[in-house]
C-alpha cells in the first residue's frame, strides 16, 4: 500500500443510512499491477513428444496419433502442428506409456524427457504492444532452446529443458 | 454502475440508463455512475469521430499523444455532464466528475495509462450531500513528482471505462459493480455466429479475462482483475432488458470442470519463417533478431510457434504492413570468418527490395535467404474452459470436428484455460458454430 503526498483525508459518511454505506478508505490503494513481467516461475516434470515424417493424408495421420494418445488416457499440452507431423507435451510420468502407444501406431517419433514449463507472469500481456515479442527475444537470447511457446491473458508459457529452465528464469527476472 | 457507449448514445437510452440508477437508489443503494463516451463509431461525439477531427487537418501528421488524450477525454466529459443532467431532470441531484476530480491517479502513460491509486474523497462528499456522482470513464490524471498543480490528463487505453468502473467500486468498497451494455451478459459465443448462444449466469474472473484475451468483446481483463483483487462482485447486464445478466466471481466460488464458450479474434496474418537453411550456430541470432524487431515496433503476436527448423506467429492484419516493412529485405550479417549474411523474404516471390538487396550483397559472399511463408486471411477460434483443457482427447475432439467439416487448421495453441486453432477467415463463423455444437454449449446456463 502507498500513501500519496497529495491525499486529503476522505470525509466521514457517518449518519447516512443506506444498505450499502460507503466505507471510509484508510489509505490510497494501488489498483492495477505494474506493466511488464511481474514474476517468473518454473513447473517441472514434463516430456516432449515429436512425431514426424507422417505419410499420406497429413491431418488424418495426426488425428490417428492423437487418438492413440487419448486411448492411453494421457492429457496433452502445447500441441503444435509441424510440416510433417506434430509435437506436444505430456506429463513426465506418462512419457513411456505414450511412447509405447505411438510405437503401436507405427509412426516416427521421439520422446524427450526432463522438460519444464517457464511461466512468465505479465498482466494484460496483449495490451502492452511488443511485450510478448520482447519476452521471447529475451528468452532466446539467454541461449536456451525453446521447444514451444503459448500465452494466456496474464502470462506466457515456454517449454524448455530442465537444464535451461533456470537460465531462462534468471534472464527474464533480470529483464523484469 | 458503469454504462457503455450504447447505453448513453441517445436521449432514449440515457433515460433507460438513468432509470436503472434511480431504481437502485430507490432500493436503498447509493449509486455511483461511470460513463463511456456517447455512442459508437460514427456518432458525433464518439472516440473515432474526435480522432478524425485531427486527422482531417492533415492525415500525415500524427497527433501528439498528450493532445490526443485531452481530446479523447472530451467524449466522456460530455457524456458525464449530460448523464448527470438527465438524472437531475428525473428529480435526482447528480454531479459530474472528470477522472482527476474523482481522485483517479495514473502512471502517466498517455493513451494507455494504468491506475496507480484512487482517493475518492470528492465522490464520498458528493454522495454525502445527497448527489449521484457521475464519473467520466477511461481517464485519470498523472501527478508529477514535483507536484505540478492539476496533473496531466491521461486516458486508460483499452477497457478503460470498465477499469474505471471496477476501480471506483473497489476504492469505495462498493457492494457490487454492474457493467451495463446492450447484450444480456456474457454469451457462450458471439451471437453473430451462434444466434441462440445462451447467456452465462456465472463465470470466474479467469474465464472472463481469457475470453476477452482471445477476442470476445466483453468485460476487459483489467476490470476483472481489479474486481478480483478487491473481491468486488462484478455483473454484466443489459440496460435494455430485465435479464439477470452474468455474475463474475472468484474461482473458489464457482469450481468445477466445464467448457465456458467459443471465441474468435479479428483478422490475422500468419507468418512461418523457414530456418532450415541457417547454420545451427546462427539460429539463435536470427530468432532473436526477429522477435527483437517485433518488440521494437510494438507488434502484437498470436499463436507463437517454435521448432528446430522454423519459427512463426500470427499478427493482426492492421499491423501486418509494419511487419512487412521491417522484415522484408532485412539483412542480418553474422560475425564469422566466411561473412555469412542472411536476407529475409516474406512470401514466395521476392519483392523488389529483396531483389535489390540480394544484388547489392552478392559481392559480400555467402548470402542466404530466410523466407517466410505468408498466410493471409486467418482468424483464431478458441475454446475457453475451466479445469477442462487437460482432458485427454480434447485436442482430438476439436481437430476431428473441424476436419470432418473440411475446415483446415493451420496451427494450434493452448493454455490452462483455452485451446485455440488458426483457421481461414472464411470458415470462422462455421468453426465457432461447430465447436459450440460439439461441446453442447447451447445447453449451458
Amino acid at each position: 500500500m502507498r500513501r500519496s503526498n497529495y491525499m486529503t483525508e476522505p470525509l466521514s459518511c457517518d449518519g447516512v443510512e443506506t444498505r450499502s454505506a460507503p466505507v471510509k478508505p484508510q489509505t490510497e490503494t494501488e489498483f492495477e499491477k505494474k506493466r511488464g513481467i511481474s514474476a517468473v516461475e518454473v513447473r517441472r516434470g514434463f516430456a516432449q513428444v515429436h512425431v514426424s515424417q507422417l505419410q499420406g493424408n497429413l491431418m488424418e495421420e495426426r488425428l490417428r496419433v492423437l487418438r492413440a494418445v487419448a486411448d492411453v488416457d494421457a492429457s496433452i499440452d502445447f500441441l503444435k502442428l509441424t510440416p510433417s507431423g506434430l509435437s506436444f507435451l505430456v506429463p513426465g510420468d506418462r512419457g513411456d506409456i505414450v511412447g509405447q502407444a505411438l510405437a503401436g501406431v507405427g509412426v516416427n517419433f521421439s520422446v524427450r524427457k526432463n522438460r519444464s514449463i517457464v511461466l512468465v507472469h505479465a498482466v494484460n500481456i496483449r495490451d502492452e504492444e511488443g511485450l510478448i515479442a520482447g519476452i521471447v527475444q529475451t528468452a532466446i537470447a539467454s541461449g536456451a532452446t525453446i521447444d514451444h511457446i503459448g500465452d494466456m491473458h496474464d502470462r506466457m508459457l515456454m517449454v524448455v529443458s530442465d537444464d535451461d529452465a533456470e537460465r531462462v528464469r534468471t534472464r527474464l527476472s533480470e529483464a523484469a | 454502475m458503469k454504462f457503455g457507449g450504447t447505453s448513453v448514445a441517445s436521449p432514449e437510452s440515457r433515460i433507460a440508463s438513468a432509470l436503472r440508477v434511480v431504481s437502485a437508489k430507490e432500493q436503498g443503494f447509493r449509486p455511483v455512475v461511470v460513463v463511456s463516451a456517447i455512442g459508437r463509431k460514427g456518432a458525433p461525439y464518439a472516440t473515432d469521430t474526435l480522432i478524425n477531427m485531427l486527422r482531417e487537418i492533415d492525415p500525415d501528421v500524427e497527433p501528439d499523444a498528450r493532445e490526443l488524450d485531452l481530446l479523447l477525454a472530451c467524449g466522456e466529459i460530455l457524456s458525464a455532464v449530460i448523464f448527470a443532467h438527465t438524472l437531475k431532470t428525473l428529480g435526482h441531484p447528480a454531479q459530474a466528475f472528470r477522472g482527476g476530480q474523482a481522485g483517479i491517479r495514473t502512471d502517466g502513460v498517455y493513451g494507455n495509462a494504468r491506475i496507480v491509486g484512487i482517493n475518492p474523497v470528492s465522490l464520498f462528499r458528493s454522495v454525502e450531500q445527497g448527489n449521484i456522482p457521475v464519473v467520466c470513464g477511461f481517464q485519470g490524471v498523472y501527478v508529477a513528482g514535483d507536484g505540478a498543480p492539476g496533473g496531466e490528463l491521461t486516458t486508460l487505453g483499452r477497457g478503460g471505462s470498465d477499469t474505471t468502473g471496477a476501480a471506483i467500486g473497489a476504492a469505495m468498497k462498493a457492494e457490487a459493480v454492474e457493467i451495463f451494455t446492450d447484450v444480456d451478459g456474457i454469451k457462450t459465443a458471439d451471437p453473430d455466429a451462434v444466434k441462440s448462444a445462451p447467456t452465462l449466469r456465472k463465470v470466474t474472473y479467469d474465464e472472463v479475462a481469457e475470453i476477452a484475451h482471445l477476442g470476445a468483446k466483453v468485460v476487459h481483463p483489467r476490470a476483472a482483475e481489479v474486481a478480483m483483487h478487491y473481491d468486488i462482485p462484478l455483473w454484466v447486464k443489459n440496460t435494455f432488458s430485465d435479464d439477470e445478466g452474468t455474475e463474475i466471481v472468484k474461482r473458489e466460488h464457482f469450481p468445477g470442470r466445464r467448457v465456458t464458450g467459443v471465441t474468435h479474434t479479428g483478422k490475422l496474418v500468419y507468418l512461418q519463417f523457414d530456418l532450415s537453411g541457417a547454420n545451427d550456430e546462427d539460429r539463435v541470432t536470427l530468432e532473436s533478431r526477429i522477435y527483437e524487431t517485433m518488440a521494437r515496433y510494438g507488434v502484437n503476436l498470436f499463436m507463437l510457434d517454435m521448432s528446430p527448423s522454423s519459427t512463426g506467429f500470427a499478427v493482426p492484419r492492421s499491423q501486418y504492413a509494419v511487419v512487412e516493412d521491417v522484415l522484408d529485405g532485412l539483412v542480418i550479417p553474422m560475425v564469422c570468418e566466411d561473412r555469412r549474411v542472411y536476407l529475409f523474404q516474406i512470401g514466395q516471390q521476392p519483392s523488389r527490395e529483396v531483389e535489390t538487396q540480394a544484388a547489392l550483397l552478392e559481392a559480400l559472399g555467402d548470402v542466404r535467404r530466410i523466407s517466410a511463408q505468408l498466410t493471409e486471411g486467418c482468424t483464431m477460434v478458441s475454446l475457453v474452459g475451466h479445469e477442462y483443457m487437460q482432458q485427454p482427447g480434447l485436442f482430438l475432439n476439436v481437430l476431428s470436428t473441424l476436419y470432418e467439416n473440411q475446415i483446415a487448421v493451420l496451427q494450434t495453441s493452448d493454455s490452462d484455460f483455452s485451446l485455440s486453432v488458426l483457421v481461414p477467415e472464411s470458415d470462422t463463423l462455421r468453426a465457432v458454430r461447430l465447436l459450440h455444437e460439439r461441446f453442447s454449449l447451447a445447453e449451458v446456463r
